[in-house]
């Protein structure tokens, strides 16, 4: 075959690259093209004009001045932000550890005790996290509602003089961190029920030969078999707390005065209603930061203790 | 139909060199075994063959063809493969034919070819099975099954055999060899167990860390091993290697011999060599007992049900023709 | 035996909280029902006054609102879930130059959240005359969607086995072929988790929605309830009507595919 000799004689020293023939080279470009137009378009480019229009003075009408890094340090000096990143921290506690201290809670006592029904009840406890949170939002605020919700009601059975949960400037902030706590608690719930079942009951067995007693199992054998499970309902739940703005924005739009105010929020409203879209910007790019960081960090204890 | 030839044939993964200047020719209508240890390349090259890695050097031919630029599709093969890699979601039907209608081979036909296969194979009642509703010995069937309705110029075939249990496994080997002498069609067969090796290949190439050590047929190889790997590997129980010094014979270079080679002591062997028993391996056809003589220890072969035991001393001989001679520092026959 | 007790004290454990996460959603139904003219409070049950949700629907605006939601979802997930089964295809069983980066770009992508990107997103689609249209809703939902459905079926195609790849390609199918005829069949369990996932995600949306839409014929149902919810403070039986309507949807699908939610949830699936 006179044409295929030039070929043939090009290929003899092999393939140029590490590549089989027959898979084409640029496939999966291709294959990447439609998602990562879409992403780079409307994530990545975002979030790099994001860091840029951080660093300006900007009322998101008139020319910017630039600012530098005046709108970060504004983050830990103005006295609104700070409240904000310091009421997401207390949010962390209901959001995360309260709902990991119940899901502990079950997991210690369930270690070795097989359960039926677990589908139901997996089922159930995850209902809160599939209702939208703007509905969410709203049932607990008429369930907070002072003068005839639910709670107040409940309470007065009891005589117990009903509250302003969402008004009073030391329970609304924890009024809208147990709403969290409610959604996610089941997430932990389930996730650690599932761990504990993994466990093999030899450690149990081995545990109890040796004399430990209930408490010393649940620390030398529960919570070390967890240590995955607890580091992905934490990474979740914090990610969650962190991101939280419908909630606020529904109960309280950060009232009353900024007691409710979180990051989230402080985003939306600098950008959209104060005219202060450079420091909203920063706010972003701070609280993506932080996510980053405690996802990553989570997941690093989680594994250097393996 | 055609034949197969690797010619200075190299593979390097990174830093790693998994196949090293690898030449090979395989007749047409031959069964080719390639066996080594895990890591000795023999997979990596089959694989080159079917296009699925890159060759870093040399040249693959399929016929007069150079085929390392040529899309596995294109190179006219079928692969087996260890795991059968059968489609799950698809009937036993339709994984017979799927290879046929990519090729757009006329319908008729597809059906002519998979009757034809299902029946040599005796898949005719699972033609509507899934793959998930087979045992593995008829999923394996399947999987050659859907090599042979391809009629290819070659067959490949990776470790066809290591998901079968002992028995089946057997079996299944002179099934294929039957198949494959039906059909006539060149076939390079990888497995790591050198009894599949020696039944079943026309001849076998050893490879060991990418170099290929031998290429004969079984006799050869067993008989005339050209070094001390290929007669350690081909053979069970291995061949056992000592110097003169260490048995106290006056023999030169380091010597290698066969059980069958070692027998109880008489008249007319080499010897006799006195040693004391490390094991017994009685499998009551015959026994194998090992010993200990100074530094090395040798496999001495009886017949029928010896009764030995550990720690006991033994006199034995070397049958003189068995004995292989292999240089010290190469390990190259002599 | 204390494996006994503690059985019981597992039981009582999941069976209150269980409660916990029932009572509310039960009370709002409770409340959707009540009679309308009657005096209204959370969670009581006086009649089934289904009239409530007629109303809601019709003065509430609530049909055009689930339009929009349906527009935006089903825009989103489709073609979200299109390009994340290219795109983790390429990922999970291709090599090419650079993959390894760009998979971090997308990893990236599914730390940030709404917050860090609504600034930009607003006002560079404003200038582009983007805002207050479907596309506003659409577009950033896809990409990040996207980040995370590519991930995920990354993380679905490492598990096929890779000889199933080779025997299609020796059997002469096209990458193409290969991925919608021989892989993707198999991909179905893995593909309708995301897509569930991805439709509460899309559907429960709300900053995106607030920020780009000043429309009401715009608005999504999360929205039209937080702006209904700002007209109707008073009409407690009706708000909690339309609550109703807007979980619903998410809500069904979950009670028959709750073992695909779940599954996803407990993966750790997150969007950004």
């Amino acid at each position: 075959m006179a044409v295929a000799a030039p070929l043939e004689a090009a290929s003899r020293e092999g393939s140029p690259g590490e590549r089989p023939p027959g898979e084409p080279r640029l496939v999966g470009y291709l294959y990447l093209l439609p998602a990562f137009v879409v992403f780079a378009g409307f994530v990545l480019y975002p979030l790099y004009r994001a860091a840029y229009i951080s660093l300006w003075d900007w009322d998101g009408l008139t020319a910017g001045t630039w600012a530098g890094f005046d709108n970060y340090a504004e983050v830990f000096t103005d006295e609104d932000l700070r409240a904000a990143f310091v009421h997401a921290l207390i949010l962390l506690l209901f959001y995360a550890v309260l709902p990991l201290l119940i899901g502990l809670a079950l997991a210690g006592v369930m270690a070795r005790a097989r359960v039926r029904g677990l589908a139901f009840f997996r089922a159930v406890l995850f209902l809160p996290q599939v209702v939208a949170m703007v509905v969410v939002a709203l049932m607990w605020k008429m369930i907070y509602q002072p003068t005839d919700g639910a709670l107040n009601r409940f309470l007065g059975w009891f005589g117990i003089e009903g509250r302003s949960w969402l008004g009073d400037f030391n329970l609304a902030l924890p009024s809208v961190g147990l709403v969290g706590t409610y959604v996610y608690f089941g997430l932990a719930m389930v996730l650690l029920t599932a761990g504990v079942q993994k466990i093999p009951t030899s450690l149990y067995d081995a545990a109890r030969v040796d004399g430990a007693g209930p408490f010393r199992e649940f620390l030398a054998v529960t919570l070390p078999g967890l240590r995955g499970e607890i580091a992905v309902a934490l990474t979740l739940t914090t990610i969650y707390a962190l991101r939280n703005f419908d909630l606020v924005y529904i109960t309280t739009s950060g009232g009353p005065g900024n007691a409710t105010s979180v990051p989230a929020f402080q985003v939306f409203s600098r950008a959209f209603e104060s005219g202060q879209v450079g420091s909203a910007a920063a706010v972003g790019i701070t609280l993506t930061v932080i996510i980053f960081i405690i996802s990553l960090g989570i997941n690093r204890i989680a594994e250097r203790s393996t | 139909m055609a034949g197969v030839r690797f010619e200075g044939v190299g593979k390097r993964f990174g830093s790693v060199e998994a196949v090293r200047e690898l030449s090979l020719e395989i007749a047409d209508g031959e069964f080719m075994v390639l066996v080594g240890p895990s890591g000795s390349g023999k997979t990596t090259a089959l694989r080159m063959l079917a296009g699925l890695e890159a060759i870093s050097s040399g040249s693959i031919f399929i016929g007069d063809r150079v085929v390392n630029q040529v899309a596995p599709r294109e190179r006219d093969i079928a692969m087996v493969f260890q795991d059968y890699a059968l489609y799950p979601q698809m009937t036993v039907f339709d994984n017979l034919a799927f290879g046929l209608r990519r090729r757009k081979v006329p319908g008729a036909d597809i059906q002519r070819r998979v009757a034809e296969a299902a029946r040599v194979l005796d898949l005719e009642a699972l033609l509507q099975r899934r793959p998930g509703q087979l045992s593995g010995g008829q999923a394996q069937r399947v999987a050659l099954g859907r090599a042979l309705v391809r009629e290819p110029q070659v067959f490949l075939m990776d470790e066809p055999l290591s998901n079968l249990d002992a028995k089946l496994r057997t079996q299944t080997r002179g099934e294929i060899r039957r198949l494959q002498q039906e059909v006539d069609t060149t076939t390079v067969y990888v497995t790591h167990d050198q009894v599949e090796a020696m039944t079943m290949g026309d001849r076998i190439a050893v490879m060991n860390e990418g170099r290929l050590e031998q290429v004969g047929t079984p006799e050869e190889l067993y008989e005339r091993p050209a070094n001390r790997f290929v007669a350690g590997f081909i053979g069970s129980p291995a061949m056992s290697f000592f110097t003169g010094a260490e048995v106290g014979l006056n023999l030169p270079n380091v010597v290698g011999v066969r059980p069958e080679h070692v027998r109880p002591w008489r008249e007319g062997l080499i010897g006799p060599l006195k040693g004391r028993i490390a094991f017994v391996e009685a499998l009551g056809r015959e026994t194998f007992v090992g010993v200990d003589v100074g530094e090395a220890r040798l496999v001495v072969f009886e017949e029928g049900r010896a009764e030995r035991d550990v720690g006991d001393e033994i006199e034995f001989g070397l049958v003189e023709s068995g004995l292989r001679y292999f240089d010290a520092d190469s390990g190259a026959a002599l | 035996m204390t494996s006994r007790a503690e059985q019981t004290l597992g039981y009582v454990i999941l069976g209150v909280f269980s409660l916990i996460a029932l009572l509310p959603i039960v009370g709002i139904l409770f409340t959707a029902l009540q009679d309308p003219d009657g005096v209204a409070a959370f969670g009581s049950l006086n009649g089934l006054h289904f009239e409530n949700f007629k109303t809601a629907w019709e003065d509430g605006n609530f049909g055009s609102y689930l339009k929009s939601s349906i527009i935006v979802s089903v825009s989103v997930v489709f073609f979200a879930t299109l390009f994340s089964i290219l795109a983790g295809y390429a990922f999970g069983l291709m090599r090419f130059r650079g993959s390894t980066v760009l998979f971090y770009l997308f990893l990236l992508g599914l730390m940030v959240p709404t917050e860090a990107i609504i600034v930009p997103l607003y006002y560079d689609l404003r200038d582009l005359n983007l805002t207050n249209t479907y596309w506003a809703l659409i577009l950033p939902q896809i990409a990040t969607s996207v980040a995370f459905g590519t991930y995920w079926m990354r993380t679905y195609f490492r598990t096929v086995p890779r000889s199933l790849v080779e025997a299609a390609r020796l059997d002469g199918a096209s990458t193409w072929f290969t991925l919608w005829r021989v892989l993707l069949p198999l991909a179905r369990p893995a593909v309708l988790t995301m897509t569930v996932l991805l439709f509460m995600w899309t559907w429960n949306e709300f900053l995106l929605a607030l920020v780009m839409v000043s429309d009401e014929s715009l608005r999504t149902a999360p929205l039209g309830l937080s702006f209904f919810q700002g007209r109707n403070t008073s009409e407690l039986s009706l708000m909690a009507a339309a609550s109703v309507i807007v979980a619903l949807p998410v809500v069904i699908l979950y009670i028959f595919l709750q073992r695909h939610f779940i599954r996803g949830m407990l993966a750790g699936a997150v969007k950004g």
